[in-house]
C-alpha cells in the first residue's frame, strides 16, 4: 500500500481517529464506496457521477489528520497543471463588472427533489468562503480575505495567469486545499474565470478600491 | 384545527413574566406557493390575557406578526398560584384557549 | 372593558425584550440567543409528538407505546443517546428515525414508502409526524448524555464507513464533509461552521436535533440536516434512511459522546 506517515496534532483535533476497533482502512473503503453507491439518487443517472471521485481526489481525502505525502502533493499538482485549459481568445482578463455579479452569486447547479437547480450558467461561489470588496459584511471566511487583490499583486499578464490557473485549478498550486477547482470541474467556463480575474485584477474593481 | 399554545408564567416579585409560544401560519395573503398561487390570509386577529379571569391584554394582531409567533408580556401584581389565560381567535373564526398556573422563580 | 386595562399594560405588552434584565445588555446576540433557549417554537412539536407516540394509528390502529428503541419496548429515557445501534430483530444498524419507521410499519401497519415519503414535511407546512416523534423521543432524554457504544461488528462497520465518508471529498466543489466543517472559527457567508473535527464542536452537533429550523418554521432532523449538506454540496440526493447517513450519524454521535442533550435546538 501507499506510504501514508499518520501525524495525530496533539493540541487541536482531540477527536477519536481509528481507535474503535473494526475492519481496516481498505475494507472500510470498500464498505463505504459502496455505501456511495446505493445511497444516493439524482433525476440522471449523469449526474450520480458527481459522486465519483477521481484520482486527485482519492488522494485529497485524508482521514483524520493523515498527511500528504511528497509523493502524493506532486502527483496532485501534476495532474492539476495538466488539467488547465484557457479560454480559445487567448485573453485572460475578461470583463470586472460580469465577474463581479459572478463572485456573488452562490446558486445554480444543486439538486432537490428530483429536479437539477439549472441556470444560464453557475454562480462563483466566491462571496461565500471569502472576503470581497472592503465593507461587505456578508462574506465568509473560510478562504482567505481577496479584498485588495490587486491592489497588492499588480494586474501584469503573469498575475493575470497565475490568478486564471489558481481559479481554474488551485490544486496546482495548493494541492488538496479546500479551494474547489472550479474549472477543472467544469463548474465554472474559462469564459467566466476571466470574468473573476478581471474582478480580482483590474484597479477599477471595487475588490481594488477603498 | 388550532393547535395549543405552551405559556410559562414566571413569578418575580410581584410580577408574572408570562411567555407564550403559539403555532399558527400567520399568512400575509401575499405569499405565493410553490405553484404560483396566492395563499389566502390566515392569521391571528386577537389575543386576550387573562390573570385570575380578568382580561390584561386585548390585542388586535394583524399579517405583521410572523408565523409560529412568540408573545411576553408581564403582568404587574400577581402571586403563585394564580391563572393565567391566553386565547387567541384567527381571521377564519378558529379561536385556541389555554392556561398555566403561576409559579414561583426557582 | 378592555380598552382601560390595554392601556395600563400597555407599556409591558409584547415586552420581549424585558428579557434583557436578565442578560447582559451590551450583547443583543446573546440576549436573542438565550430567549430561543428558553422559549422554542420548536417546544410546541414535542407537545405534538407525545401525542402521535400515545395515539392508536395506522392499518393496525396500535400506539407506539411498545415501540422498543433499544432499552425495552416502550422505554424513552436514555433510548435516543445510544443511538444508532444494532437491532437484532432487524440485523441493522439504525438511527432514531429508521427504528422509529420501523415500527411505524411493523405496529401500525403503515407501508414504509408512505412514511418515507412524507418524513420531511415542506418549510412552513405544520410538519410531519416523523419530525414531532423524533423530537419528543429524543426530548425524553433532554439532560442526559451521549452514549453511543460500538460493540457489534455491523456498529464498528457503520462507525469507521461514516469517518470514511466525512473525509471524502468528490463533485465539482471538491467538497467533503470536512471541507466546511473542518476548521475553528469559519463560517459560510454569514453562517458560522461546527468545527466537527473538535470535541466540544461535534459535542455541540449531536445534542442539538431534532432542531427548529427559524427559516422553515418546522422541526427538523439529523437525517434533513445530512440531506441539505449534500444539496450545498452540489452531490446527488441522499437517500432517507440510506446506509450513507446511518453511518455518517454514528460516526458523528459516537464522537459526540458525553454531549447533554438538550432539544429542541435553535436553526437559523
Amino acid at each position: 500500500m501507499k506510504k501514508t506517515p499518520i501525524a495525530i496534532a496533539g493540541t487541536v483535533a482531540v477527536l477519536i481517529t481509528g481507535c474503535a476497533s473494526g475492519p481496516d482502512e481498505a475494507t472500510t473503503r470498500q464498505i463505504a464506496e459502496k455505501m456511495v453507491q446505493s445511497s444516493f439518487t439524482a433525476p440522471e443517472p449523469r449526474l450520480l457521477k458527481r459522486l465519483e471521485q477521481d484520482r486527485a481526489q482519492q488522494i485529497c481525502s485524508k482521514i483524520g489528520d493523515a498527511k500528504l505525502t511528497q509523493e502524493e502533493a506532486a502527483e496532485v499538482v501534476k495532474l492539476a497543471r495538466a488539467s488547465f485549459k484557457y479560454p480559445a481568445s487567448g485573453k485572460l482578463v475578461g470583463n470586472w463588472k460580469v465577474g463581479e455579479k459572478l463572485a456573488h452569486d452562490g446558486a445554480g447547479d444543486r439538486i432537490q427533489r428530483g429536479r437539477l437547480e439549472k441556470r444560464k450558467e453557475n454562480g462563483g461561489l466566491c462571496q461565500n468562503c471569502h472576503a470581497l470588496a472592503p465593507g461587505e459584511v456578508n462574506v465568509g471566511n473560510v478562504g482567505p480575505a481577496l479584498t485588495a487583490y490587486g491592489t497588492q499583486r499588480g494586474n501584469s499578464e503573469p498575475i493575470a495567469k497565475l490568478t486564471y490557473e489558481r481559479i481554474y485549478n488551485g490544486w496546482a498550486y495548493a494541492p488538496c486545499s479546500n479551494m474547489p477547482r472550479l474549472g477543472a470541474t467544469g463548474h465554472l467556463t474559462p469564459e467566466q474565470i476571466t470574468h473573476l480575474v478581471a474582478y480580482l485584477i483590474d484597479p477599477e474593481s471595487p475588490i481594488n478600491k477603498k | 384545527m388550532a393547535e395549543p399554545m405552551r405559556i410559562r408564567a414566571t413569578l418575580q416579585g410581584d410580577v408574572a413574566d408570562v411567555r407564550i409560544l403559539m403555532m399558527h401560519p400567520m399568512e400575509t395573503g401575499q405569499r405565493k406557493d410553490s405553484k404560483g398561487q396566492l395563499v389566502p390570509q390566515h392569521f391571528i386577529k386577537n389575543v386576550v390575557v387573562t390573570h385570575n379571569g380578568k382580561v390584561v391584554l386585548d390585542a388586535q394582531w394583524s399579517q405583521a406578526v410572523s408565523r409560529n409567533p412568540f408573545l411576553g408580556v408581564r403582568v404587574k401584581g400577581a402571586k403563585a398560584g394564580d391563572k393565567i389565560g391566553v386565547t387567541w381567535e384567527d381571521n377564519k373564526g378558529d379561536k385556541r384557549t389555554d392556561e398555566a398556573t403561576v409559579t414561583a422563580a426557582s | 372593558m378592555t380598552r382601560r386595562r390595554f392601556h395600563f399594560i400597555a407599556a409591558a405588552c409584547f415586552s420581549v425584550a424585558m428579557a434583557a434584565a436578565h442578560a447582559q445588555s451590551n450583547d443583543p446576540l446573546g440576549v436573542g440567543r438565550q430567549m430561543l433557549e428558553q422559549d422554542n417554537p420548536g417546544d410546541l412539536w414535542i407537545d405534538k409528538g407525545k401525542e402521535l407516540f400515545h395515539q392508536k394509528r395506522g392499518p393496525k390502529n396500535a400506539s407506539l407505546e411498545q415501540c422498543d428503541f433499544g432499552m425495552g419496548p416502550g422505554k424513552l429515557e436514555g433510548a435516543s443517546v445510544r443511538l444508532p445501534r444494532y437491532f437484532a430483530d432487524t440485523d441493522k444498524v439504525e438511527d432514531l428515525e429508521s427504528r422509529l419507521v420501523t415500527c411505524m410499519v411493523n405496529l401500525q401497519g403503515y407501508k414504509r414508502e408512505d412514511v418515507v415519503k412524507r418524513a420531511i414535511s415542506p418549510a412552513g407546512s405544520s410538519g410531519s409526524d416523523i419530525e414531532a416523534l423524533a423530537l419528543y423521543i429524543t426530548s425524553r432524554s433532554n439532560g442526559m448524555k451521549m452514549n453511543v457504544s460500538l460493540n457489534h461488528p455491523k456498529e464498528q462497520e457503520m462507525y469507521k464507513a461514516g469517518e470514511y465518508l466525512f473525509f471524502r471529498r468528490s463533485g465539482q466543489t471538491d467538497f467533503g464533509c470536512v471541507t466546511c466543517h473542518g476548521d475553528a472559527n469559519k463560517r459560510i457567508r454569514l453562517q458560522d461552521l461546527i468545527h466537527m473535527t473538535s470535541k466540544e464542536g461535534v459535542q455541540g452537533v449531536v445534542s442539538t436535533w431534532p432542531a427548529y429550523r427559524g427559516a422553515h418554521f418546522v422541526v427538523r432532523t439529523m437525517q434533513w440536516r445530512l440531506y441539505d449538506c449534500f444539496w450545498q454540496m452540489r452531490l446527488p440526493e441522499l437517500t432517507y434512511l440510506s446506509d450513507a447517513s446511518i453511518a455518517l450519524t454514528t460516526y458523528l454521535h459516537y464522537q459526540g459522546n458525553g454531549a447533554v442533550t438538550r432539544v429542541p435546538g435553535f436553526k437559523r
